[in-house]
């Protein structure tokens, strides 16, 4: 057995010598370990690990087939995630013990703190002493086993699986109830005990999910289309959106889903434009072969950062809001076009990884999909804390779509309406969340870029605490960013407007004299090449589509995509309407559109007086309204310098001026 | 978002407070790498201990110090001592007066961080092994002690935004807190109706001067806490200090992270068992998160 010496050897190291004999297939102990974080996380070798003392956070974490014995207590989050193996804590566990587990077994001899078990998947979460409160917490499968007592609300919005009790329950969560539970059950459960010599003769109270929030009373109908660019182009108070959305809440009686995002006038980058005198200056077609789009996300720590030849990545959309086939395409125009691909929530598709060159796997509240394995074949990591479509709220994915094959990849039941949480269970806090990122570090041996996918709120407070929480690249979406269901409120009211966004991400970094280490990627209503090169004036990184690459690649625009029966198969999980997509067709479609937006970007540099996309800078761009004057702090036309200066030839303002 | 730390040993005399603070804070310092503050407590002294943040380039600082000077003389307090280091300037004054008028008139013209006869606040931007450089904070002994890091969310990066903070008004009373408290604002009006000034937008200091307050009315600390939970809302563990206790409280939903450990000669709290266990290098220690909507305090013997 190897033996690691934690008061001599940082931990980065000592995850490599972990490694390293799980690779020899030796089983290692860890001495002083003395509460240290992120122990053994991300090892893939059927070893075991002998943890001589206490461990710290995430001991044993995005792990698959290795068994941990730790013989004193653990913090938040022992076993998070795990596949396959075991953990056994001799002592007590923090908060969320069993996290998101996925068909680990995991012992606690001990008490266990509040949320064990959060949205675990499958698998075994086993205390011999007593449960703080919320244990079973939003959990979509396994079995929770506690001999002490669970304090209150055991089992809070559990969707499926099972949570036994010997002791006193101080009471039951959410759509719970108590069930009877059968003589193979309780050998079952006797079986696991005696296995891990834990000697409990009493009996158990068998709490399951009670049914009755499942899905929602009044399922959402299909309206009759009402296309997005019909719905955002007209009055903006009474129009037909409005007129639908009573309609629908008329029939459902709550609040409405839909897809989509943001359709009504904001402030966006329309509304400025570029100050230099364009026509004057003449150049070959050819030459713009020579300039240079080429953009790297993501090298901030030494992480081999994504390699775009343009600064346009694909924006993230879950397989499971769109169909597989949607995914396949996306994925291939992505490398036929040199940008990179982004899962989304559902968890990566083998033909996605297959197809995409490069790919980033992004993690969500409910860890729907999450794996350490998909975690070390991408290419970069990004945690999503929110989106600009619904700041604040979790992912919706209604019924109809969530199939057999759809519940498999996420780890949940088939055929509910699936809410994914509003919060990480392990990150209530820019605290918590550096040694969250500490742990995907470790997971991906410091090898791949990690970042941070956030929507529009209080952009100025939230970029300096993905700077110092040590984010890679950082994707700040709009209020116009789109989604597969969210509600008219979000979606309408909540966050701020892109161009706001940028502008105060910008500001934020220089506050705190970030430099420009941290790339920063905006997204949310970017529709051509014109939109990218503004946006990188603006001081943007790179650009992300969403809602164009997917019109691109043939979807109607139709706002129904909560409903499940997309009738260009793109949001669906319905084979027969999914059969209706074309994946080679509309991935050369989306191909061509996203060298339009190269052909774009590399002539408004070229005709700017660039030879590199990355120079173009403010000093480009002229705000055209007062409100995109008063948010970007550009010069509005009528006050520029150009104007009182004729020298200055701008073209553009002669012909007003004249 | 931060971390925090506390410390009381239950028998008489004093102990190396700083040096275990220190030690504690650079465990969790991941948590909050802006800035780092310690509450230490120390033998009850004749005069009254005032410390205050000025500037450090030397005419804004000598500038800030006579405005002090002045400020003290208004009041009939004399300045026994005085000394300059890092951004501070630590006076000790005779003064016997009304306390309350007294440091409200002062906290409008000066950055005044902590007031008391046991209690000392050190704070700084920084981590906690950089403020003792500065500062020489291991080399203090005393009683007990609460220290924090920070990682600056929603306000800037200054060491008066730093914790611990003093209960505005009242001496020898000083919290740290992890968390978010929700209804700032409605309590914050609560308590300036009744005449309090608050001089940070920090949540943190809201519950400070909530405490004091209430303990000043002669309510128990314990009792204090307990209501604490009750009127509070939002995610917090915080830590609260008195020249004699130290206690904690919870939030129901127990969002933010907390673990103590408790021997017959001492007891420790920090927000992660690393802090703890730096107390012990080598060994497991059997120590406890206090459950959701939880409270309770630890006295010293005297």
């Amino acid at each position: 057995m190897g033996t690691i010496d934690l008061s001599q050897t940082d931990i980065t190291s000592a995850n490599a010598m972990i490694r390293d004999f799980g690779h020899d297939g030796q089983d290692v102990e860890i001495i002083n370990p003395d509460a240290r974080h992120n122990i053994g996380v991300g090892l893939v070798d059927p070893i075991t690990v002998k943890v001589r003392g206490s461990a710290g956070y995430f001991c044993g974490g995005l792990s698959h087939g290795a068994r941990y014995e730790i013989e004193h207590n653990a913090g938040w989050a022992v076993g998070d995630n795990i596949y396959s193996g075991s953990v056994v804590v001799g002592g007590n566990a923090g908060a969320i013990a069993g996290v998101a587990i996925r068909g680990a077994e995991i012992v606690v001899r001990g008490n266990m703190g509040s949320r064990a078990g959060q949205v675990m998947k499958a698998g075994t979460l086993c205390c011999g002493g007593n449960a703080a409160f919320m244990a079973g917490y939003m959990m979509y499968g396994g079995r929770i086993i506690i001999l002490g007592d669970g304090a209150a609300k055991v089992g809070q919005d559990m969707s499926a699986g099972e949570i036994f009790v010997g002791g006193k329950i101080e009471s039951l969560g959410n759509d719970t109830m108590i069930v009877d539970m059968d003589a193979a059950e309780r050998d079952e459960i006797m079986e696991f005990l005696e296995r891990y010599k834990m000697n409990y003769k009493g009996d158990f109270t068998k709490i399951i999910n009670a049914g009755k929030k499942l899905r929602y009373a009044n399922q959402e109908p299909r309206a009759r289309p009402q296309p997005f660019f019909v719905s955002s182009n007209s009055n903006n108070y009474w129009n037909p959106k409005v007129q639908e959305d009573i309609w629908i809440k008329g029939e459902v009686g709550r609040y409405r889903i839909r897809g989509y995002g943001a359709s009504k006038p904001v402030p966006h980058l329309n509304d400025i434009a570029f100050v230099k005198d364009v026509a004057s200056r003449q150049y070959k077609p050819e030459e713009l072969q020579d300039v240079n789009l080429k953009t790297t996300v993501g090298g901030r720590y030494g992480a081999k950062p994504l390699s775009l030849s343009m600064p346009v990545m694909i924006a993230p959309m879950s397989f499971g809001a769109l169909s597989r086939s949607v995914k396949i395409a996306l994925a291939r125009a992505s490398r036929l076009s040199g940008i990179s691909e982004n899962t989304g929530e559902g968890g990566m598709l083998d033909e996605q990884r297959e197809e995409a060159d490069q790919l980033i796997f992004q993690c969500l509240s409910g860890r729907l999909g999450w794996n350490v394995k998909d975690m070390q074949r991408a290419d970069a990591i990004e945690i999503y804390i929110s989106q600009g479509a619904k700041p604040g709220l979790g992912g919706q994915l209604m019924a109809k779509k969530v199939t057999p094959e759809l519940a498999a990849i996420r780890g949940i039941p088939q055929g509910i309406d699936l809410r994914s949480p509003s919060r990480h269970p392990d990150v209530l806090g820019a605290d918590d969340l550096v040694i969250k990122v500490e742990e995907f570090r470790e997971a991906t041996m410091h090898k791949v870029p990690l970042g941070i996918k956030m929507g529009a709120g209080r952009v100025n407070d939230d970029i300096k605490i993905a700077y110092k929480d040590g984010f890679d690249f950082v994707e700040l979406d709009g209020l116009q960013g789109s989604t597969g269901a969210a509600s008219t409120e979000v979606l309408e009211n909540v966050g701020i407007p892109t161009l706001a966004a940028v502008q105060e991400a910008i500001d934020g970094l220089k506050e705190i004299d970030a430099g420009d280490d941290m790339d920063l990627v905006m997204m949310g209503g970017i529709k051509d090449g014109v939109d990218v090169v503004k946006m990188l004036a603006l001081g943007a990184d790179c650009t992300s589509v969403g809602t164009s690459a997917i019109i691109a690649g043939g979807c109607i625009a139709c706002m129904q995509c909560h409903v499940g029966t997309c009738p260009v198969g793109i949001a669906t999980q319905d084979k027969e309407h999914e059969a209706r997509y074309d994946i080679d067709l509309q991935s050369q479609n989306m191909h061509r559109y996203f060298e339009s937006l190269r052909w774009q970007i590399a002539s408004i540099t070229k005709a700017l007086g660039y030879d590199d996309v990355h120079k173009v800078s403010r000093d480009d761009l002229v705000a055209l309204t007062p409100e995109a004057a008063d948010i970007t702090g550009l010069p509005l036309l009528s006050e520029h310098p150009s104007l009182h200066e004729p020298e200055l030839g701008l073209e553009l303002l002669d012909r007003k001026a004249g | 978002m931060c971390g925090i730390a506390g410390i009381l040993y239950k028998q008489a005399g004093t102990h190396e407070i700083g040096k275990t603070l220190i030690e504690m804070l650079d465990g969790c310092q991941h948590r909050g790498p802006d800035s780092t503050g310690f509450a230490l407590y120390g033998e009850d002294k004749d005069q009254l201990q005032l410390r205050f943040i000025v500037p450090t380039e030397e005419n804004a600082r000598n500038k800030a110090t006579d405005n002090i000077a002045s400020l003290l003389a208004r009041h009939n307090a004399t300045i026994e001592s005085e000394q300059s280091v890092g951004c501070s300037y630590q006076i000790a004054v005779n003064f016997d007066g009304d306390l309350l008028a007294f440091t409200k008139d002062i906290e409008e013209h000066a950055k005044l961080v902590s007031v008391g006869h046991t209690l000392d606040i050190i704070k700084d931007d920084g981590t906690a092994h950089e403020l003792d450089s500065t500062y020489h904070v291991g080399e203090i002994t005393g009683t007990h002690g609460i220290g924090h890091v920070r990682l600056a969310t929603e306000s800037a990066v200054r060491p008066e935004a730093a914790h611990p903070f003093w209960a505005t008004g009242f001496e020898d009373i000083a919290i740290v807190h992890n968390g978010q408290i929700t209804n700032y604002w409605k309590m914050r009006r609560r308590l300036e109706r009744r005449g309090f000034t608050f001089h940070t937008d920090n949540d943190s200091e809201l519950v400070a001067v909530y405490l004091a307050d209430k303990l000043k009315q002669g309510e128990t600390l314990d009792h204090v806490l307990e209501t604490a939970i009750a009127d509070l809302d939002g995610t917090f563990s915080f830590l609260v200090s008195t020249p004699n206790e130290i206690g904690y409280a919870k939030d129901n939903l127990a969002a933010k992270p907390m673990v103590l450990f408790e021997t017959d000669d001492m007891i420790a709290i920090a927000s992660e068992e690393v802090s703890l266990n730096r107390l012990f290098p080598g060994q497991s220690i059997n120590s406890t998160e206090p459950a959701p909507g939880t409270f309770q305090t630890w006295a010293r013997s005297i």
